[in-house]
């Protein structure tokens, strides 16, 4: 960490300052007319900038004490000006700004906050009847003074509680350990990992942990009397000769089992409770093989098999330490295989070098080109792109027969092509969307027209000529989940544009009004998706950020809700794709949509690299965290913001490799 | 749709791939309680999300709920004197979550407390009606409670900043610890009776398994005290995960106990002869949305009947997009709900509603034709179906609809409908667990009262 962190320190004032002006300038591109006013922000961050003296202690003290002062002198008279009335003590929409004004950088303000600009931003607060309106230039203060929110926060890596694997890890686990099929965990209920993993264990898991247990004793140890399996020979070694004291050889089983089971050494203490297991099996008249059976299912039920436990006992002085070597094998391994460490990063844990910047980055490095690196997509990249549900999502059979198991898992499959392409050859983060190749069969190649030139079931790599496809906006998949089961849903992807790609947070209907898709159905027969959905604009309630939406699901109207080309919509109205972003930079393709949307690099990568460290660290970011991917962004601007190096850049951060233990 | 044929009761489980030892099912049967030769008292819920359509629900008055009940509860007309439908229960305010209105209306429903504001993304609630329940009774029974659903507990949407999970589950054993439903009807049953393990072998209980797991617990109890405080609370979860597994190994090994003496002759059982046999469960192998939640239902059901667990939750369907093709549309439910009394979007909301009540009235109509004791099983059950909003077209929840069968052994004053009790759902459920006999040494969430009207005079 200290080496990263002096590399940010040397890296030249200037290049910082013109990435740091970059990302404020990008921000902005959302938000009409505010385009002017940057480069006031840019001097004011030129004198002051935040980004600079990441690591000083002192220097996080100093900004700190500004971004108290910015809340008390200049936050506190906007909000009381504009916003209290309605969000106070009786706050409408449960924002309520006089509590987060009381302690600005509580946990629990900084969703008021982060909602209040969202809102702010975007013209949609306060509203348009309300007595007085801040001015664009008011807004962008206002932006910018609650981006220094973060500053309040102390330094704080969040607790890294003991994680329960998740059923995903635990049966790849059972996998590696002992070669039994990942469908032995079947019965356990579906979960998804990521920000906001439910870590928890109740009855019902803990019935289905000791049955899944006998089941894996089962198929591996030969019944008695019958030559022992390979795996079995491997994990209880060979029959002790008749004069071994059995109690050591025992031992000597429990402490190999539970090094690889617990991926960690265990204590003494934890091989007497495994012997004293196997001791009981002895004093019940089971054989030697059986008693070795039931200390062998007492280490697949322990809590250091099911949870990622720390190695040893936390020093009660520090509120904050870094990960021992074993728990931090185990976070990237998991993190990238969802797997068990493997041989290589389990020595390297034995010998207290993982904690060495370098061998951690070059562990990564390893596992992310491995092929077993396709679980962070299974776990990560589909839950970003919102395509791991598209086998199960509803289509209607009449509109597009097409949709069959075999086309929905090939639209899946380029989807996760792309995706470790990127990964695998480091490429910029704003390839997802701009790129002119992608993987195809032939049951996908012919949603894209190219039937004749790819044959086959087998997936393989295709160079796009069309200028409108090629990356995550024009591919089926994607196209495919934002849509409704018989038709597209232009908002949908309006959304889906913004959240997904953009990180933009868009504020959700107001509640009571029903769903503008809804909206579409009745009484507008006759018209154009477009002139239906365009009404929303004319709805106040709605206007603000529908104009923001709208036009970005439109620019992609001309894929189907299968991710076909057309020219012709339902009713057989040429499609209009023209549209213009919030900034005023107009399209009228989606290959020149998806032009203007790569060019904002940073807003790009800042996302992904959000949603990547909130599924590392299995919770949503706040506070300091947001420091810390400032510092990371820094870092990894220069080079154009490359994938892997981002992702080797989440786990090697403070965030990933420390915990906080106290208070 | 490839429909099975009935299963006789010997053979019932065999079509599910699993087998149970039938002596054991004969034998079953309360094996404590208060008063032995009282049935005890079993609480179930189930539940619906988004509301109802109110003209269709609720009773013009409490004369016409017995003579034309409205159209929603046709199907409870044979059991009406055995229902209670009362108007008047309000929902916790949800206002500091006003943009979580669908994420709250579940994980408030059996806990009537909002979660903590504070660390909001994480879960952190209040233990649940039903696991105060269990706490209380679960250690008499196989399973300390039984919870069910229909679809997997994954959605993934974040609303003001709530953790995902508090969409999808209403369940919570400690406040940050959610309870996981089972959606497969098969597990349930190996879950409720066993199964023929591999080649025949029936597995049964395994005493080593008991030691074994009692000496696992006593190493985690070492490694507690080595851990951060934070990391100590997980643990904590595990500990009660794994005692409860204990009891239900103990619970089985007096079931084959009991199983055995009555092979022999010896009468263990303290069922009544007169008791109906265990019901038959088919298991479907279709996809119809219908046969899926009536074997769920039918699971309830037996869990209750042979007193393998006295409560059961039952999210009959989450607030996450189902929707019903056998009512003849595909609209998924939440898409209708805000139907602004557009007439087509209020009849999908209004056949919605109806097709989840007649899955609970076939589950409710079942228990009642079936003999215990003095009466039927229905007498010594409190059932309770519910929703989360009143009206899902604008969010309320003055009114939250609830029907509650059976008469909890004698203690509720049913087949009625009180147009105005003026209560909440933290009164409600306080109330309920009172008549269940489970002694509530504090309310329920928000509750300030025990709603009076329910009790029987007794």
């Amino acid at each position: 960490m200290m080496e990263a962190n002096a590399r940010i320190m040397t890296m030249p004032r200037q290049i910082q300052f013109i990435r740091r002006t970059a990302a404020v300038l990008l921000a902005c591109n959302l938000i009409p007319g505010l385009l002017s006013g940057a480069a006031t922000v840019a001097i004011a961050e030129e004198r002051d900038d935040p980004a600079l003296q990441s690591n000083d202690a002192q220097a996080e003290a100093e900004l700190r004490a500004d971004a108290e002062r910015t809340f008390k002198k200049k936050v506190e008279p906007f909000v009381k000006k504009y916003c209290i009335s309605c969000h106070g003590p009786r706050p409408e929409a449960g924002i309520n700004l006089q509590s987060a004004l009381q302690s600005p950088g509580a946990t629990s303000s900084f969703l008021h906050w982060k909602k209040a600009v969202a809102n702010v931003k975007l013209h949609d607060m306060p509203p348009d009847d309300a007595d007085t309106i801040p001015t664009d230039d008011e807004r962008r203060q206002f932006i910018e003074w609650i981006s220094k929110l973060k500053y309040l926060a102390p330094r704080d890596p969040g607790p890294f509680v003991i994680r329960r694997l998740s059923k995903v890890e635990y049966r790849n686990t059972l996998h590696d350990l002992y070669g039994v099929a990942p469908s032995i965990a079947d019965s356990l209920p579906e979960e998804v990992v990521g920000e906001g993993y439910l870590n928890s264990i109740s009855p019902l898991q803990s019935e289905l942990f000791l049955d899944i247990a006998n089941k894996v004793i089962d198929q591996v140890v030969a019944p008695e009397g019958q030559p022992p399996t390979e795996v079995q020979k491997r994990l209880f070694g060979e029959s002790p000769p008749r004069d071994v004291d059995l109690r050591e050889a025992a031992r000597n089983v429990a402490r190999s089992l539970a090094r690889d089971a617990y991926r960690r050494p265990p204590t003494e203490a934890e091989l007497d409770v495994l012997v004293g297991i196997f001791d009981l099996g002895r004093e019940n008249k089971l054989s030697y093989t059986a008693s070795l059976s039931l200390m062998w299912k007492a280490i697949l039920v322990s809590p250091q098999f099911l949870f990622i436990t720390p190695a040893g006992e936390v020093d009660s002085k520090d509120s904050i330490v870094p990960l021992d070597d074993y728990q931090l094998a185990s976070r990237l391994s998991y993190l990238l295989w969802s797997a068990p460490p493997d041989a290589e990063l389990s020595g390297l844990a034995d010998k207290g070098e993982l904690r060495k910047p370098e061998v951690l980055r070059a562990q990564a490095e390893r596992l992310l080109i491995h092929p077993r690196a396709r679980a962070l997509f299974d776990g990560f990249g589909a839950q970003w792109l919102g395509v791991n549900g598209l086998e199960r999502q509803t289509f209607d059979p009449d509109v597009f027969p097409q949709m069959t198991p075999v086309l929905r898992k090939a639209m899946v499959e380029e989807a996760r092509l792309f995706f470790e392409s990127i990964v695998r050859e480091n490429q910029p983060v704003f390839r997802f969307v701009d790129s002119d190749y992608t993987f195809l069969n032939e049951p996908l190649a012919a949603i894209y027209g190219l039937e004749q030139s790819v044959q086959g079931p087998t997936m393989r790599r295709v160079k796009l000529e069309n200028p409108n496809r090629g990356g995550i906006l024009g591919m089926p998949a994607t196209l495919a989940t934002t849509s409704f089961p018989n038709r597209t849903s232009p908002v949908k992807r309006g959304v889906w544009v913004l959240e997904q790609i953009l990180g933009e947070r868009v504020p959700p209907p107001p509640p009571n009004v029903p769903e503008l898709e809804e909206q579409e159905q009745k009484n507008l027969e006759g018209l154009t998706l477009r002139q239906r959905t365009e009404l929303h604009q004319s709805e106040p309630t709605c206007a603000n950020c529908h104009r923001v939406l709208d036009p970005i699901g439109f620019g992609l109207e001309n894929f189907d809700a299968i991710g076909r080309w057309r020219e012709k919509d339902d009713v057989g109205v040429k499609i209009d794709a023209a549209g213009k972003l919030p900034n005023g930079e107009s399209f009228s393709t989606p290959a020149e949509l998806k032009r203007l949307l790569a060019e904002r690099k940073a807003d790009l990568a800042r996302n992904l690299t959000e949603r990547l460290m909130a599924y590392a660290l299995g919770r949503q970011l706040e506070g300091y965290d947001e420091i810390v991917i400032d510092q990371l962004i820094v870092k990894i601007a220069p080079d154009d913001y490359r994938m892997r190096t981002m992702i080797l850049e989440v786990i090697t951060s403070y965030l990933f490799t420390h915990r906080k233990v106290k208070g | 749709m490839n429909l099975h044929s009935p299963i006789n009761r010997r053979t019932m489980l065999k079509g599910a791939g699993v087998s149970l030892a039938l002596p054991l099912l004969e034998s079953v049967g309360w094996t404590a309680g208060v008063n032995p030769a009282k049935p005890p008292v079993r609480l179930g819920f189930m539940y619906m999300p988004h509301g109802v359509i109110m003209d269709e629900f609720w009773p013009e008055s409490p004369e016409t709920y017995h003579t034309s009940p409205p159209p929603a509860i046709e199907s409870l007309r044979p059991i009406l004197d055995q229902c209670l439908i009362m108007k008047g229960i309000s929902g916790v305010p949800i206002a500091p979550f006003g943009g979580a209105p669908h994420a709250l209306e579940l994980s408030t429903w059996l806990t009537a407390t909002l979660p903590d504001a504070d660390t909001r993304s994480r879960i952190n609630i209040a233990i649940s009606a039903d696991q105060i329940m269990a706490n209380y009774v679960g250690a008499h029974t196989l399973l300390p409670s039984l919870e069910l659903a229909t679809m997997p507990q994954t959605w993934k949407e974040n609303q003001a900043g709530l953790h995902e999970a508090y969409y999808s589950h209403c369940s919570y054993r400690s406040p940050t610890q959610p309870v996981p439903a089972e959606i497969d009807p098969r597990n349930v049953l190996n879950r409720l009776f066993g199964k023929q393990g591999q080649a025949g072998r029936v597995t049964t209980a395994n005493p080593l398994d008991r030691q074994m797991l009692d000496r696992v617990l006593g190493g985690a109890r070492d490694l507690r005290r080595t851990l951060a405080r934070t990391d100590q609370q997980k643990l904590d979860e595990y500990l009660d995960s794994v005692r409860s597994v204990e009891r239900r190994i103990a619970a089985i090994e007096t079931r084959q106990k009991e199983a055995a003496l009555e092979k022999a002759g010896v009468r263990t059982s303290k069922r009544d002869t007169n008791d109906s046999p265990p019901i038959e469960v088919r298991i479907p192998e279709g996809d119809k949305r219908s046969e899926y939640m009536q074997v769920m239902c039918d699971l309830n059901v037996l869990a209750f009947q042979t007193d393998t667990t006295r409560v059961c939750t039952y999210i009959g369907s989450t607030p996450n997009g189902v929707s019903y093709p056998e009512l003849g549309f595909t609209d998924k439910h939440h898409s209708q709900t805000h139907h602004e009394n557009r007439e087509e979007m209020v009849r999908k909301v209004a056949a919605i509603t109806k097709f989840n009540i007649d899955q609970f009235a076939y589950m409710v109509n079942k228990m009642a034709n079936l003999r215990e004791g003095d009466g039927t099983l229905l007498d010594n059950c409190i059932m309770m179906w519910g929703s989360g909003l009143e009206d899902g077209n604008k969010h309320t929840r003055e009114n939250l609809p609830f029907i509650i069968a059976g008469t909890g052994g004698g203690t509720i004053n049913s087949g009625r409908f009180l147009p105005d009790v003026q209560g909440n759902q933290g009164d409600l459920l306080t109330t309920l667990l009172a008549c269940a006999g489970v002694p509530v040494d504090r309310p329920l969430g928000i509750a300030t009262k025990q709603i009076t009207q329910i009790f029987a005079d007794v």
